[in-house]
């Protein structure tokens, strides 16, 4: 039988009843579009946490000395060799900072505080959140300046300003603590307060020469936004040829809690898809059912005329995937009318989130991320999911016997059988007749 | 450039005291040449910053929290060796007998009896409250650190009812100096008794004060007998300082400035 035929008979079946099939194929096409959705959000705090973590002077991949991580200082550093960049892929390169990276105490007029210093060469800076900060009074100049980049919540806490000095105490290469008076060239701003209060920054070569070291403590690299696991790794593998002896760390390992919510972002898809089309799954086989027992007649003519129980089998597979795949795309269609207004971020800080939100490592501007990938592994899956389904309505249109169906039974296969076996005789003589 | 003094100091009283007259011969040295009165502000605020310190020293003292709601007085008992080791035991109340600091060059141990352990204080202790109080483990210790980080210049000079001319001396830290503060100012007086000292943050505001409440004589010298520093902001809250017992020249065995004499043996 040839599927056009098939694809006909399935299309006009689905018009003989427009209402039912209507509500089958809304229902469809709002759980395809809550899948969507729900997983745009998904994606969206996924990436979210992903450029959050790598702007947070993580980078893609980073080198330490082993040591550094639990015991923070300049004794945990290492030299930088000259030629250490020879082996990266500069296509997938987005960038690289060494910097130094120590615990210190700020302290003012009024308040002391526990910070990190870090010492950076700001024209590097592009690739963490410093380099795109904005800020009140000046950045930095350069990796000579000795002047203090310091971020606002701490400012405030500190209650000191732009053109002030602070004093900072740190411990030097040589293991004495060292005192050092700074003034604030800027107060920076960033999208989390923690941030703020724990990152204050200076010129990396001043530092250096405070501290009395040539050592840096990391050498963060940063790979373009396109890269993938791969390029990471590849990443990851030339480094430790480079920097033979030290640690080199992705920030899966570095950040082991936004490596997991990430990898949930991977999975959650399923989840979601699972719990919504699953219910919705029992309401499309009611309805195929409902369809085909509707047709036990109609089905026993067409195996009379010659219709293979096969052909049967792909009517009914044809029509549940035909409403499926109508109902998906109807789905798509609305999940992308209602992503669209959303599609540069909605404003969760009008919400007043914004505290909660920072906690949890994202940024009050909350992007929802659709990306093509996952939208046809939910159309395919959801097609696929119909197929399955449809397989069991096909299965009772095919049991029932073509002349049971012929002498006006509705009540199922075994209720045919049953009526079948009483009025054997009856049901021969009238189809003989026919 | 150190302002002018007031032709008060300068005219004072009739029959002037030795020092005095010195004093009043580089005031009139200053109005011509300025930069003369740079080493009078240096040997005022040396003589102050010596005048509580010996080559070794033993002292036993009180100290006074104040704080709105509560007040706690402890006595303590204080060793030093040249300008850097010191140690430091509280003797009464009960509840904190025997809790000591030991600051050695540049580290600082402190150790607690109910913790039967030191802990290793990071350095930038030196600069905050201790023990709880307003004044700083610095305050206390009278360092060098004037000296070495701050411009200084006699501001003002009166004559006090004693006859004594009391100066009035600006502490403006150096650009990269590891201070806070935006200037201190001292009130000393001619015999470097200091009677106020002033903090000020870089807006130019008084943060916190101590002054001098009593003056008297103790292991031979004429110093500040009772100290108190106070929140400019809120009076309620001040600690105070009373010497009771000091010994500049006390034979001061080495043995007190180990962990084990921190940990109360002897």
């Amino acid at each position: 039988m040839p599927f056009k035929l098939l694809a006909q008979l399935a299309w006009r079946n689905l018009g003989r009843h427009r209402r039912r099939n209507g509500m089958l194929l809304a229902a469809i096409a709002v759980a395809v579009a809550g899948v969507v959705l729900l997983n745009t959000m998904l994606r969206g705090m996924e990436g979210e946490v992903r450029e959050v973590v790598l702007d947070n002077l993580t980078g893609h991949v980073k080198v330490l000395r082993s040591g550094y991580l639990a015991d923070p200082g300049i004794r945990h550093g290492f030299e930088l060799p000259a030629d250490w960049q020879a082996g990266l892929d500069a296509e997938a390169l987005r960038g690289w900072a060494a910097r130094l990276r120590v615990p210190t105490v700020v302290m003012s007029e009024r308040e002391t505080r526990g910070a990190q210093l870090v010492g950076v060469d700001p024209a590097r800076e592009g690739i963490s959140f410093i380099g795109r900060a904005s800020v009140v009074g000046e950045p930095l100049a350069g990796a000579q300046d000795r002047r203090l980049l310091m971020g606002r919540a701490l400012a405030e806490q500190l209650r000191t300003a732009v053109g002030r000095r602070v004093v900072l105490v740190t411990q030097a290469a040589d293991g004495r603590a060292r005192e050092v008076g700074y003034r604030v060239a800027g107060v920076y701003e960033s999208d989390f307060a923690g941030l703020e209060k724990v990152f204050v920054f200076t010129g990396a070569a001043a530092l250096q020469e405070t501290l009395g070291t040539t050592f840096v403590t990391e050498v963060s690299v940063r790979l373009s936004d396109a890269a993938d696991e791969r390029q990471q790794g590849a990443l990851a593998d030339t480094l430790g040829a480079a920097f033979a002896g030290l640690d080199v760390l992705g920030w899966q390992q570095l950040e082991p809690q936004a490596a997991v919510i990430v990898e949930m972002a991977d999975f959650g898809v399923f989840i979601y898809f699972a719990v919504v089309m699953g219910a919705l799954v029992f309401g499309l086989v009611n309805a195929m059912a409902t369809a085909v027992m509707e047709r036990v007649r109609e089905m026993g003519m067409l195996r009379a005329l010659g219709m293979r129980p096969a052909a049967v089998v792909a009517q009914v597979m044809v029509e549940c995937s035909l409403v499926m795949a109508l109902g998906v795309a109807l789905g798509l269609g609305l999940a992308l009318a209602v992503f669209a207004p959303f599609a540069d971020g909605i404003d969760l800080g009008a919400f007043d989130l914004d505290k909660s939100l920072a906690q949890m490592g994202m940024r009050a501007n909350f992007v929802p991320l659709m990306t093509a990938a996952d939208v046809v592994l939910v159309a395919v899956l959801s097609v696929a999911l119909g197929a399955v389904a449809s397989l069991y309505p096909a299965v009772r249109a095919v049991r029932v016997p073509p002349l049971a169906a012929l002498t006006g039974g509705r009540f199922g296969a075994a209720g045919q059988r049953r009526k079948a076996a009483r009025t054997d005789d009856a049901a021969a003589n009238s189809a003989v007749d026919d | 450039m150190p302002s002018p003094i007031p032709m008060t100091a300068v005219q004072a009283p009739r029959t002037p005291p030795p020092r005095r007259a010195a004093l009043a011969v580089a005031a009139l040295a200053l109005l011509s040449v300025p930069c003369h009165a740079e080493v009078d502000a240096r040997a005022l605020l040396e003589g102050a910053l010596d005048l509580t310190r010996g080559l070794s020293s033993h002292m036993r003292m009180t100290m006074t929290i104040h704080r709105p709601d509560w007040e706690r007085r402890i006595t303590i008992e204080a060793w030093t060796r040249g300008r850097e080791d010191a140690l430091i035991r509280f003797t009464a109340p009960p509840k904190d007998a025997g809790t000591a600091t030991l600051k050695k060059g540049e580290r600082m141990w402190t150790f607690t009896p109910k913790l039967k352990r030191e802990i290793l204080l990071p350095a930038s202790m030196l600069s905050q409250s201790w023990a709880g109080s307003d004044f700083s483990y610095n305050d206390l210790a009278r360092t060098d650190k004037y000296l070495r980080h701050y411009a200084f210049a006699i501001t003002d000079t009166v004559v006090d009812a004693d006859g004594r001319a009391v100066h009035t001396l600006e502490l403006t830290p150096h650009d990269d100096a590891p201070v806070v503060w935006g200037k201190e100012v001292m009130v000393l007086r001619a015999d470097h008794v200091m009677l106020r000292q002033t903090f000020y943050d870089q807006a130019r505001l008084p943060v916190k004060e101590m002054r001098t409440l009593a003056i008297g004589e103790l292991g031979g010298r004429v110093m500040p007998l009772r100290m108190r520093m106070a929140d400019v902001d809120d009076q309620s809250r001040w600690t105070e300082i009373h010497y009771l017992q000091a010994d500049f020249e006390a034979a001061v065995d080495d043995a007190m400035f180990t962990t084990f004499a921190l940990r109360g043996g002897r």
